[in-house]
């Protein structure tokens, strides 16, 4: 037998309050992403999935998110392949190195790389998408990539470290051209109905600091951040950063100069997503959180008593969803999910 | 003689590699540890006091910088470039025995993770502080860091992993390392592990940062 959550109907006005730091009608789920023998076997096992059949895996999804709980779905556009910046040959296992694969090293590669038009996308998907959404349910649509995550693979991590600290000129052109074309991709999607927030993804930690240093991010990441998260305002929809890593350095950027609504990704070994809610939770919307190797490697028991004791932290101001520090992967075993997400049914 | 090996640690430490070299900005138009490094050896000076009281003391300093967060990768970098170029002028002395390394770091990442920042900046900090380092790669096999340690006998081995599904990895080296080579002293960092993980699977340190595993190797070699 499947999981079902107890009484629910989709209501996506809930999670709008979480990203208001308001205090929803009740307890709300966030998942960045979820592994496909997940949906499956919520879904019973009725969808065979093709990487090239969007429609039937959005079906899929839609269908197991409201079982298990969700107001929304993401609209990876990584699926959809939606505005993908053309990149090398990366070998990749469970991990992938951020030094391979660059095509970019020098104003030559850049002024000869393909750059896509954002424009020329079939944006109409999107549409097509939301028509097969329940009442109450929305879409959050993200990227393929953010500013800093495509230009780290387009010139390879090293190598960009490098280009920074020696052309600067060269640096910025690459984030303007990859910057300039997000935004247009955030402004496109943002304006439909049915997408009812917006995350906006770009890993930019490693566990012990930022990826580059603060004021590289100010000078060419964080500009291109605040005039996206500008655009998903002005379509009157809320705002939401995925980032992985330790961003203590940058939080107040974040918050006060970009103005996201929401900040999701937290890991134990850097702040646990308790202690960054009591941190900046009357700042920002605090999503998810529960790390991914507690996940993986705690019992049910104990997942489920540390997920309702952040609920009961986090019910007095409100401002939160529930969820992973990330995303589910196939290795979290099942019963660990479903000891999450179960939490919400007292 | 204090004065130039002075210089040539500040060139490592602010990443300075050479005349050419437009970083950093200050610096500009000025020799990097390169030159120095050259006119040091032409001036009589020993390698070996070129190596440990100008460019390990260079390295060390950004080392601990890092540590504190006071400096970022892309500095670590410029500094281990420097490093690296100023060490070819130093690196045929290595054969006529005029300077050793302080011995051998075998280092990898663990099979089925094919992330490399964490170890190429791990295994850059162990070679600037005169340290012979083996890297292995990525995607290492348990098998492939066994015969590393046989073929390096008394050498130290560092294991990096990024994910929660490959550092299960570390257990299954520590353990064949272990088995054969007791005396192995077995070091492990990357973002899932931590102290415990490290008690829980028998290896020898957890180093939360590069200079950790620089300052516990040291200690062992000294």
């Amino acid at each position: 037998m499947t999981y079902k959550r107890k009484n629910f109907e989709p209501d996506f006005s809930n999670f709008e309050k979480v990203l208001r730091r308001e205090k929803p009608n009740r307890p709300v789920l966030y998942e960045f992403a979820f592994n496909i023998p997940l949906l499956q076997r919520l879904t019973e096992n009725k969808f065979t999935v093709d990487e090239n059949d969007y429609m039937t895996y959005f079906k899929m999804l839609t269908e197991a998110s409201v079982m298990m709980g969700y107001d929304y779905i993401t609209v990876s556009a990584w699926r959809l392949n939606a505005l993908a910046f053309p990149k090398g040959e990366v070998d990749q296992k469970k991990s992938k190195s951020q030094n391979e694969g660059a095509l970019i090293k020098d104003i030559e590669s850049f002024e000869k790389y393909p750059w896509p038009d954002a424009d020329s996308y079939d944006y109409s998907l999107y549409e097509k998408i939301g028509k097969g959404l329940p009442d109450g349910m929305m879409m959050i649509p993200n990227s393929n990539g953010g500013v800093l995550e495509n230009v780290t693979e387009l010139v390879g991590y090293e190598q960009l470290c490098y280009m920074y600290m020696m052309d600067a000129e060269l640096t910025k052109e690459i984030f303007d051209a990859v910057g300039s074309r997000l935004l247009r991709f955030y402004e496109n999607v943002s304006k439909f109905d049915k997408v009812g927030a917006v995350i906006a993804n770009d890993d930019w930690g490693f566990k012990t600091q930022t990826m580059f240093p603060p004021d590289m991010l100010r000078e060419y990441v964080i500009p291109w951040h605040k005039k996206i998260a500008d655009a998903i305002h002005s379509a009157g929809k809320l705002s939401m950063l995925h980032s992985c890593g330790n961003l203590k350095e940058v939080m107040d950027d974040i918050i006060d100069d970009i103005g996201y609504k929401g900040k999701h990704s937290y890991e134990d070994e850097i702040i646990p997503v308790e202690e960054a809610y009591k941190l900046w939770g009357d700042r920002i919307a605090i999503i998810g959180g529960l790390d991914i190797d507690f996940l993986t490697r705690s019992t049910p028991t104990e997942i489920t008593r540390r997920a309702k004791a952040l609920l009961e932290l986090t019910s007095e101001k409100g401002g939160y969803a529930l969820g992973s520090g990330n995303s589910i992967p196939e290795y979290i075993p099942y019963e660990n999910f479903v000891a999450m997400i179960s939490a919400v049914n007292d | 003689m204090e004065s130039l090996l002075n210089e040539i640690a500040h060139c490592v430490e602010f990443g300075k590699i050479d005349l050419k070299s437009p970083y950093p900005p200050d610096m500009k138009g000025k020799e990097g540890a390169a030159e120095l490094t050259k006119k040091a050896l032409d001036e009589g000076i020993p390698a070996k006091d070129i190596l440990e009281k100008g460019l390990i003391v260079g390295m060390a300093k950004i080392g601990i910088k890092f540590r504190a967060n006071e400096v970022f990768v892309p500095q670590v970098l410029m500094s281990a470039k420097a490093m690296s170029t100023a060490m070819e002028h130093i690196k045929p002395l290595f054969i006529t025995g005029a300077v050793k390394a302080k011995g051998t770091f075998i280092i990898g990442t663990v099979a089925g993770d094919l992330h490399d920042i964490g170890k190429n900046l791990v295994s850059m900090m162990i070679e600037g502080n005169g340290w012979n380092v083996v890297d292995l790669g990525v995607d290492v096999k348990p098998e492939k860091f066994l015969e590393a340690v046989k073929e390096n006998p008394n050498s130290y081995v560092g294991l990096s992993a990024l994910l929660t599904t490959t550092m299960v990895q570390m257990e299954k080296i520590v353990s064949l390392i272990k088995e054969d080579h007791p005396e192995t002293k077995i070091l492990i960092g990357g973002a899932p592990v931590n102290e415990n993980f490290k008690n829980k699977i028998g290896a020898d340190f957890y180093a939360p940062d590069p200079q950790g595993a620089v300052e516990y190797i040291n200690a062992g070699a000294a």
